[in-house]
């Protein structure tokens, strides 16, 4: 009997300290919520409740102060709008052209600066500078370089005897003129990328190659590109992404509405003359919303990419 | 013994040619920056730009700059962008130090489903959220001022997703050697591992600088008062109202623009080199 008293006693004990220990538990896990409050205040006032109140507004007609529910007719004042379908074209024109240039062009010269034995910093932070510039003052630093009349690259294409475009003044040299600054913003981070995984890649597999008697362009072929797949993979769904959310630089150069004739403005900016000169909250809602789902494919693709590879 | 000579020649040829090849590339990159300096300091250039090109003014002139900074409203565009840079990256690198310190040594319930959630916000763009924004903002009354600006920059889930990377390099044992001298968590934190988080702080200063200072879009949408004008919105508005007349003064506001970053840059390129290539993050 007494056996079983203190038997009771001690597990009462024990359940004591497990409920005590589960209390502090309780308390030590609390502490971390703490951490995560002021990022998650942000996440849902500025991530979650936006996201939400677009999709609702893209069903209303609203000019942010009035709201009728609109049903589907956004979305079809969208889809059937020529100037939206312009601005996709535009969109994806400047964006596959820039890649097209820039991804190759850029592995390019980090090979060549990966194989010089003198400088590879120096060339780096040179190559690397327009990219930290801001795009803005690079738009319109362009939209002098590329004046038809006395801009340096037409001064350059003259002495050499090539035809000299409009570009910016001409609705069908436009959109060239932007992918010419586009890949000029952009090479000094492919480069950047490219460098540092060429030099990632084992020089062992280069040894071992060269003493099988690979030739330099074996190995470039059979080592070199295998190895960079993940990564031109990374940079072609990055620089899609960038590519279609494209607005600082048209806007500066062609205005809300993409001057001249349309001929430059980007999903971005349509939503923008939409949405902010022309108020309608609506449309533009519609319009983002499809900007955001054609996005989000191509964000998915890239973390099941990156998460192969890189 | 004559052919690993030529070999060596040859060899020596073809590092000389991807040199001058670098070189000349670098310098067509470097153009236009070189041509925006020179033409800042040409005072004629505001009545036609010089034709043809060169890279020494004929008549150099501070001309541009006098004119530019007499003005005030660049002044006045540089203190806005210094308050709002300043504010956006002090608090983004608080609230994600805090955060991805958590995501690495925290244990408490749904720390996955919520790194989920942080990582989700990576994949979701500025556009969608505009208007909702401004709608919010407008409906607190403060449009126009710099807090829509400076507020949402208390969440960033790329800079969270770096620092939980930083805080899983650094071993454990840290904290149990304060678990045990009892410290409670922020004093661990505090004490043990924020003076250890230099390198990701300055990674996180210089990303949040960058992405702060060249913010143009939500900006433009928020700030309709010239007065409140940051740089980048000051620059094209400038741009916009002359179109490519003014060539001189043009040029001496996108200089005197670009200036923080480029000082900022050259003095730390290694390290920025560095944070943009492990952020993958378009500058």
């Amino acid at each position: 009997m007494a056996k079983n008293h203190m038997e009771i006693n001690a597990n009462s004990d024990t359940i004591t300290g497990v409920k005590l220990t589960r209390l502090k538990n309780k308390r030590s896990q609390l502490v971390w919520y703490i951490f995560l409050i002021p990022s998650f205040l942000g996440i849902l006032l500025f991530m979650v409740y936006p996201i939400f109140e677009s999709l609702r507004l893209s069903f209303y007609q609203s000019n942010g102060t009035i709201e009728n529910f609109n049903g589907l007719n956004n979305f079809k004042t969208v889809l059937t709008s020529g100037p939206f379908w312009n601005s996709v074209w535009n969109t994806f024109y400047i964006g596959i052209f820039q890649i097209l240039i820039t991804i190759p062009l850029g592995f390019i010269f980090a090979t060549l600066i990966n194989s010089t034995p003198r400088g590879q910093s120096f060339f780096k932070v040179i190559y690397f500078l327009p990219n930290v510039t801001s795009i803005v003052a690079a738009a319109i630093i362009f939209a002098f370089v590329l004046h038809p009349e006395m801009g340096i690259v037409n001064y350059a294409l003259e002495a050499v005897g090539l035809p000299t475009p409009k570009w910016l003044a001409d609705p069908s040299t436009s959109k060239w003129a932007v992918i010419l600054l586009a890949v000029w913003h952009w090479i000094g981070f492919v480069i950047i990328i490219c460098l540092a995984n060429l030099q990632a890649i084992s020089p062992d597999m280069y040894e071992a190659a060269k003493i099988d008697g690979a030739s330099g362009i074996q190995q470039w072929l059979f080592i070199t590109i295998p190895n960079m797949a993940g990564t031109f993979a990374f940079l072609l769904i990055t620089g899609w992404i960038g590519a279609l959310q494209r607005f600082n630089e048209v806007y500066v150069l062609g205005g809300p509405n993409g001057s001249p004739a349309r001929s430059i403005q980007t999903m971005g900016a349509f939503i923008y003359e939409r949405g902010f000169t022309g108020f309608e909250f609506g449309v533009a809602s519609a319009a983002t919303y499809i900007m955001f789902m054609i996005i989000l494919v191509f964000t998915f693709l890239n973390l099941k990419i990156s998460k192969m590879k890189l | 013994m004559k052919s690993t000579k030529s070999n060596k020649k040859a060899e020596k040829i073809k590092i000389y040619c991807i040199f001058t090849i670098l070189l000349v590339f670098g310098v067509l990159l470097m153009a236009p920056f070189a041509w925006m300096v020179s033409v800042g300091f040409d005072r004629t250039a505001n009545i036609t730009m010089p034709f043809p090109p060169r890279l020494i003014p004929e008549v150099p002139t501070l001309f541009n700059y006098g004119i530019v900074l007499e003005n005030g409203k660049l002044i006045q565009a540089y203190i806005n962008s210094a308050i709002v840079t300043i504010s956006s990256v002090v608090i983004t690198v608080s609230s994600s130090l805090l955060a991805g310190y958590a995501f690495s040594k925290g244990r408490f319930k749904g720390k996955k489903l919520l790194f989920i959630i942080v990582l989700g916000t990576l994949m979701i763009p500025m556009e969608p959220r505009l208007i909702p924004l401004y709608k919010l903002f407008n409906s607190v009354d403060l449009l126009n001022t710099f807090w829509p600006l400076i507020l949402p920059s208390v969440t960033n889930g790329m800079l969270i997703f770096l620092c939980k990377q930083f805080f899983d390099q650094l071993p454990d044992t840290l904290r149990e050697a304060a678990q045990i001298d009892g410290a409670g968590e922020f004093k661990i934190f505090f004490r043990v591992y924020f003076p250890l988080a230099g390198p990701i702080a300055a990674t996180m200063v210089i990303l949040a600088f960058i992405w702060s200072w060249n913010d143009f879009l939500w900006p433009l949408v928020v700030l309709t008062n010239q007065d409140l004008h940051t740089v980048p919105l000051y620059l094209a508005s400038f741009s916009l109202e002359n179109g490519t007349s003014l060539g001189g003064l043009t040029m001496a506001l996108a200089t005197v623009s670009v200036l923080p970053i480029v000082v900022l840059y050259l003095f730390l390129q290694r390290y920025i080199i560095q944070s943009i290539a492990l952020s993958g993050v378009k500058g």
